[in-house]
């Protein structure tokens, strides 16, 4: 009785996954740059983006990623993202990514996207519901707004398991990732026009790109 | 050079004309297909570039013998264009051939050895080097001296003519606004706050042009006159200064002459408070460093910010649901704050520079014109400063209240509260209804301090206050008796009512009327006297029999009622009794009464003394022919005449 009931469940979350239910379409464009030439970088950005008189905006943030999955199946049924802001007082945040689209005509990636704050007993909650730690890492940079679309700049920091948090900045590379997207609501065609004009304006420091990510998979 | 510019050189596009018609016609040869344009390049190549001109020469003499032969060759030559080229390249591989084989041979070292060539010296004399150095340096030298000439020239010219550079000037306004350059050449300007954060549609661009050499004249002639002539008012001088400019602004015609936002609150057509709303006068004055066109844009500017000033307030007169609706006829609003009083926004726009300015208005309101100037602003301000999310990921645009009303768990109210936000309108008419509230109380507090000398009344304003809300304490006092009573209360004036805190911790509201708070003050000085009386009688020795702050008597009013006291002398002889009423006013009575007579008769009904203490009659005294500056003066000096005469 109880599998045919987990059975449904995981049929009409897949159903639900498949059929994108969800209203909102997160545009994204990526790439990266090297640590030796974020600084400039930073001075464009500063010159494109929208009120940056003040000095801009830094974040700190830990990402862990949790994943469900089924029993001998060895791809996860769904991952959930939980984001904190370290040593800030701001609510969690959870957040649900769908697969790409596959439209190679469109000049951003897309995907559905469901934010959500959350208290922070939602790491709890979700182990609770059978989700596993997939993997964690340390988000620290800068973020930029140019009317909808947010700019961040960022450096991904590894996790050593057991070492005191602040000792363990161990960068996962010399470079820093560089993200341009737009969350908005489905059926806004322009989006990714726009974000097409504002990466080219960022073209000899970074390649702002959409990025394959069935081909990152493949490689093994 | 380190500034040089580069220049790219291109072709041009066109096709070369083959043939002009007689009627004009020009008929362009066909461009060079890639295979015949290929042919062109490769015949091109000088395969001949050696710089062993002795070997050429031994080609020659070689190529004379074959002359012959080849002649027949040539003719053919014209039919395949590749025949030349293919020539060259097969006498390069005969060469080559030569010597790969030479260069076989020599390494052998038994028929053939490689020996250095001797070098004969340069034959150019020394002495002719010197001289053509000497041209070429004296040349450039000649160059360098004609551009400095002419710089030089042109400087001189600039300040003896004193006019200024249309270079110069095209600078400096780009120092202070906004300038970019459009494709056919000319200069385009922004003016608008849309990059300040405002979202209002009107254009507030101006084109940037030379002026022109006729204005130039022009000018030049009206400063003749303006300086022949007697006058020199300020218009000519402005015309004056318009001709040493020599650059010259356009701006359109909505955005030109003299605006500004006029605010009035009326009742009964009678102005109470007005304010104009203008840019003009604040910032630095920059036009003396600047030029004419400075004021020119500043003017366009101050009639962009009315407009969208009063656009913004005049959609939200329509669209708010006020119990007397906004009314929005023409360039006015007119709002009504309390009964009988009416603001009006009026927009003025005039398009001539000339006209006469209005009267200066004596009771202009600094306030309600910089509140006006900041609620805009803070529009602005919103507009574009968007709070970041923390962390990245989250979405950007709630505001943080927002993010964590789920986290919370806010609930239906907390997040209808979220989304309500006072339009510019609403907190205009709030902060007049305040600035008016404040008026009226100011002016009841000081009329009732006019009127009432006896006790005095002392009303403090705090001297930081909201636009909305603001504070006064009033000290209810006796002179002379200050150390044995004093009333207080504070009043928090808001936007339509008043809140009255009394020194016992009751609170009161009041309404927009004026003559509540008169009753209030009138109330409290009722209580004060009768509470400052207590403590003077008990500082007599009399006792207090009894005392009442509200005998219920005449108009109940809910604020406070007539009050009285009952006193009695130190040996019980003799009672005074006060009452003071402030229906319309404060009106005293004071009754005496002495309880055993000191003559005593006794009659048939009283047979002894003792029945007399039962008490006696009350007698009215005069109280206005008492010695005495205040209530308690005349009051003490009343005991203490009650109190010696039983002695």
């Amino acid at each position: 009785m109880r599998e045919k009931k987990d059975k449904e469940a995981t049929d009409s979350l897949s159903l639900a996954l498949k059929n994108r239910f969800l209203p909102n379409l997160e545009y994204l464009l990526q790439g990266s740059i090297l640590d030796t030439a974020v600084e400039h970088l930073m001075h464009r950005l500063k010159g494109l983006c929208d009120n940056v008189d003040t000095s801009p905006e830094t974040f700190h943030d830990l990402e862990v990623c949790m994943s469900l999955r089924q029993p001998n199946s060895p791809q996860p049924l769904l991952l959930l993202r939980v984001r904190r802001a370290l040593g800030r007082d701001a609510p969690f945040q959870l957040r649900y990514l769908g697969q790409p689209e596959v439209d190679m005509r469109r000049p951003t990636l897309v995907r559905s996207c469901m934010d959500c704050a959350c208290t922070n007993g939602i790491l709890d909650f979700l182990s609770e519901m059978g989700f596993r730690l997939e993997f964690e890492y340390i988000a620290k940079g800068y973020m930029f707004r140019k009317g909808r679309m947010k700019i961040t700049v960022s450096k991904l920091i590894k996790i050593v398991p057991g070492k005191q948090q602040d000792m363990a900045n161990e960068p996962i590379s010399q470079s820093y990732i560089v993200e341009l997207s737009v969350v908005a609501p489905t059926g806004q065609e322009n989006v990714g026009e726009e974000m097409r004009v504002f990466a080219e304006q960022l073209k000899p420091l970074v390649q702002l790109e959409k990025i394959d990510y069935k081909r990152l998979t493949n490689i093994p | 050079m380190s500034n040089s510019v580069n220049i790219s050189v291109e072709t041009t596009c066109e096709n070369q004309i083959r043939e002009i018609a007689y009627d004009g016609t020009e008929l362009y040869q066909a461009p060079p297909t890639l295979s015949e344009s290929l042919a062109k390049c490769a015949a091109r190549i000088d395969f001949s570039k050696t710089s062993l001109d002795d070997l050429k020469k031994e080609e020659k003499s070689a190529a004379a013998a074959t002359e012959d032969d080849k002649d027949a060759n040539q003719f053919q030559e014209s039919l395949w264009p590749w025949d030349a080229v293919r020539n060259k390249l097969k006498d390069a591989y005969t060469e080559i051939c030569v010597l790969s084989d030479v260069i076989s041979i020599a390494k052998d070292k038994r028929y053939l050895v490689l020996d250095p060539l001797l070098e004969d010296g340069d034959d150019t004399k020394p002495i002719v080097q010197v001289y053509s150095r000497k041209k070429a340096i004296s040349q450039a030298a000649q160059v360098l001296l004609s551009g400095a000439e002419r710089l030089r020239n042109a400087h001189s010219e600039q300040r003896s003519r004193n006019v200024s550079d249309f270079h110069i000037e095209l600078l400096r306004l780009r120092q202070n606004w906004r300038l970019k350059k459009v494709s056919n050449g000319a200069i385009i300007g922004d003016l608008s706050y849309r990059t300040a954060g405002s979202k209002f549609g009107m254009s507030g661009t101006f084109e940037v042009t030379k002026a022109e050499e006729a204005l130039d004249d022009d000018g030049a002639g009206n400063s003749a006159n303006a300086s022949s002539g007697a006058s020199n008012s300020s218009t000519n001088n402005g015309m004056q200064l318009k001709a040493s400019s020599a650059l010259r602004v356009i701006v359109p015609a909505e955005l030109q002459g003299v605006a500004y936002i006029k605010v009035i609150t009326q009742k009964d057509q009678e102005d109470l408070c007005t304010a104009q709303v203008n840019l003009m006068g604040h910032g630095p004055n920059i036009t003396a460093q600047v030029g004419v066109w400075q004021k020119t844009l500043e003017f366009a500017q101050n009639v962009l910010f009315c407009k969208e000033l009063f656009a913004q307030l005049a959609r939200e007169a329509i669209q708010l649901q006020a119990p007397i609706p906004h009314v929005v006829i023409g360039n006015q609003i007119r709002a009504t704050l309390l009964p009988n009083i009416q603001l009006i926004i009026s927009l003025c726009h005039s398009t001539s520079f000339d006209s006469s300015q209005p009267a200066p208005i004596n009771d202009h309101d600094h306030v309600l014109e910089h509140s006006l100037h900041q609620l805009l602003r803070e529009v602005h301000f919103k507009n574009s400063h968007h709070p970041f999310p923390h962390p990245a990921s989250a979405p950007l645009g709630p505001s943080k209240k927002r993010m964590i009303a789920g986290p919370t768990a806010a609930d239906r109210e907390a997040l209808l509260d979220m989304t309500k936000t006072q339009t510019i309108l609403e907190q205009i008419i709030a902060q007049a209804q305040h600035i008016f509230m404040r008026k009226r109380t100011q002016y009841v507090l000081d009329t009732l301090a006019r009127d009432v000398k006896d006790p005095q009344i002392v009303s403090h304003w705090n001297a930081m206050n909201s636009p909305t809300m603001s504070c006064v304490k009033i000290n209810i006092v006796t002179h002379g008796y200050d150390a044995i009573g004093r009333t207080s209360l504070v009043i928090h004036v808001k936007e339509r009512s008043l809140k009255c805190i009394c020194r016992d911790g009751r609170v009161m509201r009041l309404s927009y009327e004026p003559q509540e708070l008169r009753d209030l003050i009138l109330c409290q000085i009722n209580s004060h006297q009768i509470s400052c009386l207590v403590s003077l009688a008990r500082y007599m020795a009399w006792t207090v029999l009894s005392n009442s702050n509200h005998l219920g008597i005449g108009k109940v009013e809910p604020l406070g009622n007539a009050s009285s006291c009952l006193l009695g002398s130190p040996n019980s002889d003799r009672m005074i009794a006060v009452q003071i009423r402030c229906d319309p006013q404060i009106d005293v009575k004071v009754y005496i009464a002495r309880s055993p007579r000191p003559d005593f008769f006794p009659s048939p009904l009283v047979p002894e003394k003792f029945w007399e203490n039962l008490g006696g009659n009350f007698k009215e005294v005069r109280f206005d022919k008492i010695e005495g500056k205040s209530f308690l003066n005349k009051m003490e000096f009343l005991m203490a005449s009650l109190t010696s005469n039983t002695a």
